[in-house]
């Protein structure tokens, strides 16, 4: 909402500057967004006296004039034709600042030097278009006085952002009416007397509303042998200060009225109603329409229109029609003041895309009261600028006409949940400054009617609320709450993300974000098979681009776009991890499932380059190792490596799925070469991934720590050769599975390829870490032990020893 | 048997001074004094002694061990010395170039940002709690008191999904699910992933907020003032202005947006703040009646306030950053600054 701060002074009589102003209205909740000075800057630009004024002696199109500023005399180059020695003219001085970035500076035209212009309504902004420069009147305004004092424009304009509420303030008078309850100062109103002919309105026009439902109030009257004309200048320029373009003196009024009062009105040629009717009703199916934007709207039952007697000349609280509109040669006018229901008019305006200034105010909700003291008032103004006859009375069709009702009031109530201790008197003198009717039984309990224009105010709360609002935010203490012990830990799901997201970073890996929704193709890029569960995803019906228009089923594909769009800038040891939710769709009725996962990417240098690194790069293990330490950290063990059915988007020869028990938890491995390709990443990249919700369930609750032995170890290496198809970790476990409560600790240490291993063959070199809690094992122990396990690898793996 | 001691001895003194490693003198320590060296093999000799010269010589053998052992020690201690110094003297490391440590990661911005704000209302007793993202229009609006048709679900822009479901657009509907589990006293804090179509050098349509919400006796509006005071001061320093002034949300009354003196001109006014000295941090307010009623509280015994605040708003004050797009850009070069 645009307001005016002059505007504003003619209804409140406020003596606050407009900075003072601003920050007022902020704090009563009618925030000032921006403040704008209208002619700041333009100071340099003042009343002037054209002194001489004789032809430019190399141009036949230029005069040289010389002008008096009231301070001296100043030679001026000048191409406009309208004035002639002895006007007063509108100078802007060499340093003055046009708009449009348009600075005055000293220079020569042809030779002659000129010391400022001469301006046009148009460079100052003040018309679209100028035919020449500006002539004042003479004796205007002392010479030298700024332009925009000498023409009464120096103004503030207020862009006040309001919320949904405060439809009463989608008004000079609501707005001014706050102002006037916060200083307890005297709303000053204009006169709504009317001056009417003779003649009843109801012998000119008649209005029937079908649509009660929707259109609870209408009201009109009936202006004759008025003439349509431009506005007077201060009308022109009122509506130019707040942004509204002048059209002419009729439309001007329905405007300059609707941002005073809050109502939309709207003129008709009445001429141009068929059988001089208006019809209220809803449009049919499919119906067509010319709004006045000359655009045809297809209407559907839901939209009110207005009809003549015979077509729509309106769409209901949105916009007149083309075939009704005010035309230059109009002599008579129905003016409508009505009150359409805010759901019908928002569903309407919705739906064709067409919001203005009145579907604006009727979505909010005007007051239903207030419909006939805007209609007079305009009336009374069309007839004073257009001239013509007011018919004698208002039609208003009003059925329902109800008195609102009184609301029960607790001032401690308001005290209490305010947290201040204001006298009652105090409270109440507040609700009566807002216009509400107060009445104190004689038992003490208060009731409150407020104002019809407040349609925000039902319940007991909205009047605390205005009673917090009109004293002050700023008077209400801050205080800390005295409340019962409430005790609740984190749960379980929170504290171990915490703890896998600060393992992750410890590990050097970075935490990304990605938007939760991806391009429909996502999932595709990385070759799942057609029936992969992660194809279905949930659709928005309204995304903004294709790019973000189904929910991410998987965290891989954004992350691999990452490392990509990475590795365009040059980042090319990565070490990427992101730990949120992918969406699936429930079955049937069921609400979507939001499991928080886990995604790694790394790829490049393992350690970084710099002097001292071996800057080796990343590979497998790495990934793996990141698995087993998230692993470690919840203590969830029984964890298989399995390589049967490889994921599709990773290298089969160099991935695994990660099984507890029999339930796949992640998987990890090298980026398949091929999807490495739909995500144009141009290296090798190591991804891991894991389902958080089931590491938090395998999770332990509780460590079992065991105190150390005290006895010495000692450790023995077996080196062997086995074929390559046979994993190492099967050494391992053929160790482990003599369940010798002497074995510490088994490591495979060493594994080699090359000179002196057939090929086909690895060689694997063990470390085993005896030691017993009870005592010092003997050599002859520890041998025997150490010959067995041999034995047991030779007989059950087949394997060579070295 | 005196005169090969002596000379023993004498050989070993000159011996020992004219070595000068410790893995020398530890050989002639063996040498001599071993289980196999030459001194234990002079005491054989000793049984064929004169019974009266026995104690004599032996002492002897004492003397002569006893010197050789003391000129060893020296000997080893000052050659241990020695090489000590030759180290000490020789070794040295250039100390300017970069020392060798871990890869560093680190958390992104929101995370941190929900972490630290997370972290100040566990201190005043808040609980962490969660919801879908994927949400009912009931929650995200009906049950906040934002009927359909109602002109506030225009200051959120929605994404919508079938089955009435949307992307919620604020974590507001967290309250609702934590009041229809729990009875008062509730004192939660909900951080979250929310959306709104919407997408400029401020607006993002996946963005993230924190909710607050205590319900208990006797709440006030004061109360409210001085929780939120307590957690900008926390967050932004012990002297920040804090500011509430009259606002509207459908779900709270009275409501409030609060403002904080601008953390980056200090309230005198730039263009952060647009010369207002003033920074919109938060929006907050007075659980409505309507909300308790839809939860079946009784509005009556009870109050409470609410409170929401947009994460990245937050990061890019405390870190100075002017795009928010960058936070979802995920270029390692600015994610490694936290």
């Amino acid at each position: 909402m645009n307001v005016t701060y002059n505007w504003l002074k003619e209804f409140v009589d406020f003596e606050a500057s407009p900075e003072e102003l601003a920050d007022l209205l902020t704090m009563l909740g009618l925030e000032v967004e921006s403040m704008e000075k209208l002619g700041a800057g333009l100071d340099d630009v003042v009343v002037a006296l054209v002194e001489e004024k004789r032809q430019h002696p190399n141009a036949d199109k230029l005069s040289l004039c010389r002008v008096n500023n009231g301070i001296e005399l100043l030679d001026v180059v000048c191409g406009a034709q309208n004035f002639v020695q002895g006007d007063t003219v509108v100078l802007a001085q060499i340093g003055a600042l046009l708009p449009g970035d348009f600075k005055i500076k000293r220079s020569k035209i042809r030779g002659e030097e000129s010391c400022g212009m001469l301006c046009s309504e148009k460079e100052l902004c003040l018309a679209e278009e100028s035919a020449g420069i500006i002539v004042l009147p003479s004796g205007i305004a002392p010479l030298g006085t700024p332009i925009f004092t000498a023409l009464g424009l120096k103004d503030t304009l207020l862009e006040i952002g309001l919320t949904p509420n405060r439809s009463d303030c989608l008004s000079v008078i609501g707005i001014a009416r706050d102002i006037a309850a916060k200083l307890g100062l005297k709303l000053n109103r204009h006169s709504t007397a009317v001056v009417e002919g003779p003649e009843s309105v109801d012998s000119f026009i008649g209005v029937t509303v079908h649509s009660p439902e929707i259109c609870p109030r209408y009201a009109a009257r009936y202006i004759s042998g008025c003439t349509i004309a431009p506005s007077p200048e201060w009308l022109v320029k009122r509506l130019n200060a707040i942004g509204i373009r002048s059209i002419n003196n009729v439309v001007d009024v329905t405007n300059l009225i609707m941002m005073e009062y809050g109502q939309p009105l709207h003129a008709f040629d009445c001429d141009r109603l068929a059988g001089r009717q208006i019809v209220v009703r809803t449009a049919h199916d499919g119906e067509q329409f010319t709004t006045l934007d000359n655009q045809q709207r297809v209407l559907t039952s839901s939209d009110l229109v207005i009809c003549d007697a015979e077509r729509p000349v309106a769409l209901a609280g949105v916009m007149g029609g083309l075939n009704s509109e005010i035309e230059n040669t109009t002599t008579s006018i129905l003016l409508e003041s009505a009150f359409f229901k805010p759901a019908a008019v928002r569903k309407t305006a919705k739906r064709l895309g067409l919001h203005t200034e009145s579907s604006h105010r009727f979505e909010r909700g005007t007051d239903i009261d207030g419909v006939l003291r805007a209609l007079d008032r305009a009336a009374s103004l069309i007839v004073e600028l257009a001239g013509g006859v007011m018919a004698r009375g208002a039609v208003d069709v009003y059925p329902g006409k109800s008195d609102r009702s009184a609301i029960p009031f607790r001032p401690e109530k308001a005290n209490e949940l305010i947290g201040i201790n204001l006298e009652h008197d105090v409270i109440l003198d507040i609700l009566t400054r807002l216009e509400c009717k107060v009445s104190t039984a004689a038992d003490g309990t208060v009731s409150v009617i407020p104002p019809h224009y407040r349609i925000d105010i039902e319940r007991e709360i909205d009047l605390i609320e205005e009673v917090a609002r009109l004293n002050g935010y700023d008077k209400i203490p801050a205080t800390m709450p005295v409340s019962r012990v409430v005790s609740d830990l984190p749960t379980r799901h929170q504290e171990i993300e915490k703890q896998v997201r600060n393992l992750l970073v410890n590990n050097g890996m970075t935490e990304v974000i990605n938007f939760s929704f991806t391009a429909p193709d996502a999932a595709g890029k990385l070759l799942l098979a057609a029936d992969d569960p992660r194809h279905c995803a949930i659709k928005l019906a309204n995304p903004l681009v294709d790019e973000q228009s189904v929910m991410r089923t998987t965290l891989l594909p954004g992350l691999l776009e990452t490392v990509a769009k990475n590795m365009n800038f040059r980042s090319l040891d990565l070490k990427l991890f992101e730990m949120r939710r992918v969406y699936l769709p429930g079955a049937g009725e069921d609400m979507p499932h939001e499991p928080l996962c886990i995604v790694g990417a790394i790829t490049g240098s393992r350690d970084g380059d710099g002097w001292s690194r071996p800057n080796e790069p990343v590979d497998f293990f790495d990934a793996k190792g990141i698995i087993e330490s998230v692993l470690e950290l919840l203590d969830i063990g029984w964890i298989s490596w399995s390589t049967e059915i490889p994921e599709s988007y990773f290298h089969p020869g160099k991935s695994c799925r990660v099984l507890a028990g029999r339930e796949q938890i992640g998987s990890v491995g090298e980026l398949h070469p091929s999807v490495q390709k739909n995500f144009a990443i141009e290296k090798p990249v190591y991804c891991f991934e894991l389902d958080f919700e089931k590491l938090v369930k395998l999770s332990k609750t509780k460590k079992t720590i065991t105190a150390p032995s005290r006895f010495p170890d000692s450790t023995r290496d077996i080196a062997m050769l086995l074929p390559e198809e046979l994993p190492a970790a099967r050494v391992v476990e053929c160790i482990k599975s003599e369940k010798s409560k002497e074995i510490e600790n088994v490591q495979i240490f060493d594994v080699y390829r090359g000179k002196g291993v057939a090929d086909g063959f690895k060689s694997i070199a063990v470390r085993i870490r005896y030691r017993s809690f009870e005592r010092t094992l003997t050599e002859e122990e520890i041998s025997v032990l150490h010959q067995r396990i041999i034995s047991s690898l030779v007989n059950k793996l087949q394997v060579t020893l070295r | 048997m005196r005169e090969k001691l002596e000379q023993l001895r004498d050989g070993a003194l000159q011996a020992i001074a004219a070595s000068s490693g410790v893995e020398q003198l530890q050989e002639i320590r063996v040498r001599l004094l071993g289980r196999k060296g030459e001194l234990t093999a002079l005491m054989k000799g000793l049984g064929s002694l004169a019974a009266e010269e026995r104690p004599v010589v032996g002492q002897l053998v004492n003397t002569v061990r006893d010197d050789i052992e003391a000129a060893l020690t020296a000997a080893i201690m000052a050659a241990e010395e020695r090489v000590i110094v030759d180290r000490l003297s020789s070794e040295r490391v250039d100390i300017s170039l970069p020392g060798r440590h871990p890869l560093k990661g680190t958390k992104h911005p929101v995370s941190l940002v929900i972490e630290e704000i997370c972290s100040i209302f566990a201190g005043l007793g808040f609980a962490v709690a969660e919801g879908p993202e994927i949400e009912h229009d009931w929650y995200n609006f009906e049950a906040l008191n934002f009927p359909p048709e109602h002109p506030a679900r225009d200051m959120q822009d929605t994404f919508f999904v079938e089955n009435n479901l949307l992307l919620r657009t604020h974590t507001s509907p967290v309250q609702i699910r934590t009041m229809l589990k729990q009875k008062p006293p509730v004192r939660i804090i909900a951080p979250g992933t929310v959306y709104r179509c919407d997408s400029d050098a401020t607006h993002s349509p996946m963005f993230h907020q924190i909710e607050g919400l205590m319900v208990d006796k006797c709440v006030t509006f004061g109360d409210l003032k001085g929780i939120l005071t307590v957690f900008t001061n926390q967050l932004f320093g012990q002297k920040t202005g804090v500011r509430l002034r009259p606002s509207y949300f459908p779900f709270t009354e009275p409501s409030a947006e609060v403002d904080i003196a601008c953390v980056i001109c200090g309230g005198k006014g730039c263009r952060v703040c647009k010369n207002s000295g003033w920074l919109e941090i938060l929006g907050a307010g007075m659980v409505d009646p309507e909300v308790y009623r839809h939860v079946q509280y009784d509005a009556e015994n009870i109050s409470g306030f609410a409170f929401g605040m947009g994460i990245e708003r937050i990061a890019m004050l405390k870190y100075g950053i002017s795009d928010m797009r960058l936070l979802f850009e995920n270029d390692v070069r600015f994610l490694r600054q936290f």
